[in-house]
């Protein structure tokens, strides 16, 4: 995408004629605005990712010492890499459970805490901490945790419940990854979930239990439409920070046991790094920026339908 | 407040940031005192380098060293990246010496080869050798390693068993280890018979194929073919399977956390490097006692070894600087045994050796008795290399990976027959 | 929203339904915060009794029987108080930036009707959601290209642009009524001043919102402080708390200690502005 040939910038109030017709020239202006936005898409994302395509069409030779034009040999390699489509799957199926989980309890827990009652900003507060902990801290404390021997299953004992293996199983490795990002998570997406009740004008609920309407009825037919936006940012970002989880997995797992929490995002970096091998890393960059892209336009369009 | 207020608001700290950026824009070329700053970056804590740095300064006042730390895990990935991206800010950086081929191949080390014949003189042998690739000089050793067992001397007493002797002529095998770590399981209170620092590192677990004389796992004319399914590797991999399978070590836990379980008197026996010698040296919650590596019965004793070389960025801005600074710290006695002051490694450099073996001897406890003649022992007759290949990066990795599988139940031989395919197909991209 | 008492027909249900609601948030606020209660005594005590006895749950895993301030001053001692003022300082010339830009393109693209809006939205939002980390690699070449390695700038423009801080900033300005910059316009207020004046005050909530977005991406910045180099006067928290690390032997109370601090910074721009988050937009005088 060429940079845009918006005239300089948005015109300050004092140089704006006096009554402008309202739509003169709407797109130079509403450009005008974006042109910052645009100038850092190009610079920050497009650039480097047309650098990327290009990069995944090459190939080093470690033993020749040379870099060839291999075409789209790389995503052959890919395709044809066991190790690849578990990544795929794992990927998969992480997000199909964390998304709708993480949105539900974060919709619960603002249910909850839009209620008036002692102590609430308190409890809010306290859900939404584990946002700030670095990534490497969440990864020692739920290290410990989850340890076969540590305070989770301590405490499992304490009701007579057996001893689980955590990350230390195949069957629940990727689960107890998902339970420790929704700790992270779930207080973050509240947020906005919760400033979006907020907004709900009290006199449709009136309205709605003048009408005799249950709770549960209500929260169908007011709160749920009433927050289709909040809901909707919510969806679409979390599945986005969803599908590039990296940093948990490199510190807790390292994509093991037998494969079982590899996700894409990791992959690649193990790809390019560990194994040094950038160019078939950059493939996979392609096919993972590419799936996001089509599941977060499909989000949009589902979303939109129901939009105005 | 005013929209014009907020903006003029806006623009001053739009100029403070754009004069503090200007500022730090000409960093990295030379200090406020006219000096060449040298950039050296490695993953040991800044206090471990900052005796061999002062030193180095004091020997050249036109020079001063600018140590970066990265992240350990993270090292490898932030050279890799910088390197060949002709980064001139480094000048300096430590290199994991297996990795010496692979950086070797990709041209990020300086050919040192005009001080080779200093260097021959001036280090121990097999660190010359490991600090070379095809016949020349890449870098320049400063540290090399082995490992001991840890003992908890008042545990095993209590259990009854018997507490290993620190001669290597004496040496334990695995067997006797586990035998004496399971009394103390059963008697003493331990909650594992045996440790294993090294968890899932290739490090560590090659002493335990060596000993069954199995071979390092790569093999062929390249080293780009593996070995990992003959019947060494596999009993090997067995026993580390069983060894978390029956509970004499523990699983899921961070190998960085587990020497809190030895020093919590949690254990009878743990597998570490030298620098526990130091680390422990303030535990006086019970007796300890540093012995030699144990080894299979049927099998020959073995221990693993190298460490850490220092190399020249090829794309430098200071490359002269750079060298003077390297061989200030391998191939100078002093020079070496500053890097050795904070961190007790083993240095590289023969003289700094030899003495600081003597001063190991001189200064030795209870606990650490025959600790350096044990470490000039094992270096000598028991030390094992990893192997020298190109392709090493992405063996340590594929392997590490097998490693931590097998640990937590997988089939061993399952499990490596599913890495060396892995590995054939990683090995192949590189050709 | 309100609630007016509901009509009680026993007493059991009715205290239930009044002070349910605090007892299941105060439960679920302190199980949110157990673990943190963790590292925060592990930063009082040595690391050797940190990881001690985890296996036998009591009162003293929480509260240390000993505290100790040594952890904190072995983080004073090193260079980890000029990391978090480098963060402060990155972070907060990336919000301030990044609230501008991003509010002038949601305005961009939610008041001022064009041909083509929804479109060039797509484009915007969907190029943003390119993953950074994913291209963290080819824009180090970039930036490493223009000298930004080792500065300030480099570290704080990727920050900048991020889309969702527009996509939640339009989302918002979209529920402004029209009626209202008709009105402005016609009383000869710009496109600017219609911009500044009546969205940017409106929208404090959401602003606030998107900044806390901008703010915790550059707090948690690793891979990238890593990727461009950075000397260690302009090292950032994270990655010097990563240093603590070390190589052979973890300091974990240090560790510990850092990570205390880590959190306590955000903790406090949260809960401050926390309020002003959630506030309603009818109580902002939109409605």
């Amino acid at each position: 995408m060429a940079r845009t040939h918006a005239p300089p910038a948005p015109a300050p109030t004092a140089a704006a004629p006096r009554a402008l017709p309202l739509r003169r020239r709407p797109a130079v202006i509403a450009l005008g605005f974006l042109a910052p936005a645009l100038l850092m898409l190009v610079v920050l994302r497009l650039w480097p990712a047309a650098q990327a395509l290009y990069g995944s069409l090459l190939h080093t030779s470690l033993l020749e010492g040379t870099t060839t034009w291999v075409g789209l040999d790389n995503y052959a390699v890919l395709f044809t890499d066991p190790d690849f489509w578990q990544s795929v799957g794992v990927t998969l199926v992480f997000n199909l459970v964390i998304n709708p989980g993480q949105v539900l309890i974060a919709l619960g827990l603002a249910v909850l805490f839009a209620k008036r009652f002692a102590g609430a900003r308190l409890w809010r507060s306290l859900v939404l901490i584990p946002v700030a902990v670095p990534p490497a801290v969440s990864a020692v404390i739920w290290g410990v945790l989850y340890r076969p021997e540590g305070p989770l299953n301590a405490l499992l004992a304490v009701f007579g419940l057996p001893a689980q293996p955590y990350l230390t199983s195949p069957a629940q490795a990727l689960g107890a990854m998902i339970v420790m990002m929704s700790w992270v998570g779930v207080g973050y997406w509240m947020m906005f979930l919760l400033a979006g009740l907020q907004d709900i004008p009290a006199d449709l609920y009136e309205a709605a239990k003048i009408d005799g309407a249950s709770a549960w009825r209500r929260f169908v037919h007011v709160t749920l439409p009433q927050l289709r936006r909040p809901l909707a940012f919510v969806l679409v970002a979390d599945t986005i920070s969803n599908f590039l989880v990296f940093a948990p997995v490199q510190l807790l797992t390292s994509g093991g046991p037998e494969g079982a929490t590899k996700l894409m995002m990791f992959d690649i970096f193990h790809r390019a790094y560990s194994v040094g091998d950038l160019h078939l890393a950059l493939a996979e960059v392609m096919i993972l920026v590419l799936v996001t892209l089509v599941i977060v336009s499909v989000q949009f369009r589902l979303l939109h339908s129901r939009e105005d | 407040m005013s929209g014009a207020l907020s903006r003029r608001r806006l623009l001053t700290g739009g100029a403070g940031i754009a004069a503090a950026v200007g500022l730090s824009g000409c960093a990295g070329g030379s200090d406020p005192r006219g000096r060449t700053v040298l950039g050296f970056l490695g993953s040991e804590a800044a206090a471990t380098f900052q005796p061999v740095i002062d030193g180095f300064e004091r020997a050249n006042p036109g020079i001063a060293v600018a140590y970066t730390t990265v992240p350990a895990d993270q090292l490898n990935d932030v050279l890799q990246l910088r390197l060949s991206a002709a980064d001139s800010a480094i000048d300096v950086y430590t290199v994991d010496q297996p990795r010496v081929p692979a950086l070797s191949a990709r041209g990020f080390l300086t050919d040192l080869d005009p001080v080779a014949g200093r260097a021959r003189d001036a280090v121990l042998p097999e660190q010359f050798e490991i600090s070379s690739w095809e016949g020349r000089l890449r870098s320049l050793p400063i540290w090399t390693s082995t490992q001991y067992l840890f003992c908890n001397v008042d545990m095993l007493r209590k259990a009854g068993a018997e507490v290993p002797a620190a001669d290597p002529a004496e040496r334990w095998t695995w067997e006797q280890t586990l035998g004496a770590g399971r009394r103390a399981q059963e008697r003493a209170g331990a909650s594992a018979a045996l440790l294993l620092e090294q968890t899932d590192l290739y490090y560590g677990i090659q002493p335990l194929v060596a000993s069954l004389e199995a071979g390092s796992g790569i093999t062929g004319p390249d080293m780009l073919t593996p070995d990992i399914r003959n019947d060494g590797w596999v009993r090997a991999m067995t026993w580390y399977h069983d060894l978390f399978a029956n509970g004499l070590s523990p699983r899921g836990i961070e190998s960085t956390q587990l020497v809190t379980l030895f020093t919590d008197g949690k254990a009878p026996f743990f597998v570490g490097g030298p620098w526990n010698l130091g680390a422990f040296a303030g535990l006086d919650a019970f007796q300890w006692r540093a012995v030699p590596q144990p080894y299979f019965a049927d099998g020959v004793p073995a221990t693993p070894t190298d460490s850490w070389s220092w190399g020249v960025n090829p794309a430098a801005a200071h490359p002269d600087a750079a060298r003077r600074f390297v061989e200030y710290a391998s191939l100078t006695t002093k020079g070496n045994l500053s890097t050795v002051r904070k961190t007790p490694l083993i240095p590289s450099n023969t003289a700094a050796f030899t003495s600081y073996v003597e001063r190991l001897d001189t200064e030795a406890t209870a606990s650490t008795e025959n600790a350096g003649t044990i470490m000039r022992h094992e270096l000598e007759h028991t030390a094992v290399g990893r192997p020298r290949s190109i392709g090493y990066t992405q063996f340590e990795t594929v392997m590490g990976a097998a490693f931590s599988d097998i640990r937590n139940g997988s089939e061993p031989e399952a499990r490596l027959r599913r890495a060396s395919a892995e590995l054939e197909r990683t090995w192949d991209r590189l050709r | 929203m309100s609630h007016s008492p509901a009509r009680p027909r026993s007493a059991g249900p009715r205290a239930l339904r009044r002070h349910g609601p605090a007892v299941l948030a105060a439960a679920i606020g302190i199980l949110f915060a157990l673990p943190l209660l963790w590292v925060f005594s592990g930063s009082l005590r040595d690391t050797d009794e940190i990881f001690a006895g985890l296996d036998r749950i009591s009162w003293t895993t929480l509260v240390p029987a000993d505290p100790t301030l040594d952890n904190y001053a072995t983080l004073l001692s090193g260079d980890f108080g000029i990391a978090v003022a480098n963060s402060v300082l990155v972070s907060a010339v990336t919000v301030a930036a990044g609230l501008v830009m991003s509010a002038m393109a949601a305005f961009g693209l939610s008041a001022i009707p064009f041909r083509g809006r929804g479109a060039v939205f797509a484009v915007v939002v969907l190029s943003f959601l390119i993953p950074f980390d994913a291209i963290a690699i080819p824009l180090s070449a970039v930036f490493r290209d223009w000298s930004l390695q080792n500065t300030y700038l480099g570290l704080i423009l990727p920050g900048i642009g991020n889309g969702l801080a527009i996509f939640l900033i339009r989302q918002f300005f979209l529920a402004v009524p029209k009626e209202l910059v008709e009105a402005a316009r016609l009383d000869g207020l710009g496109w600017w001043g219609v911009f500044w004046r009546i969205y940017v005050p409106l929208s404090r909530p959401v602003l606030i919102g998107a900044g806390m977005t901008l703010f915790l991406f550059q707090w948690q910045a690793y891979v990238w402080p890593l990727l461009i180099g950075t000397e260690p006067a302009k090292q950032l928290g994270p990655i010097a708390l990563g240093n603590l690390q070390g190589q052979l032997v973890p300091d974990y109370g240090a560790i510990f200690a850092g990570s205390v601090v880590l959190i306590a910074i955000p903790l406090i721009v949260i809960l401050r502005l926390q309020r002003y988050f959630v506030q309603s937009v009818s109580t902002s005088g939109l409605k």
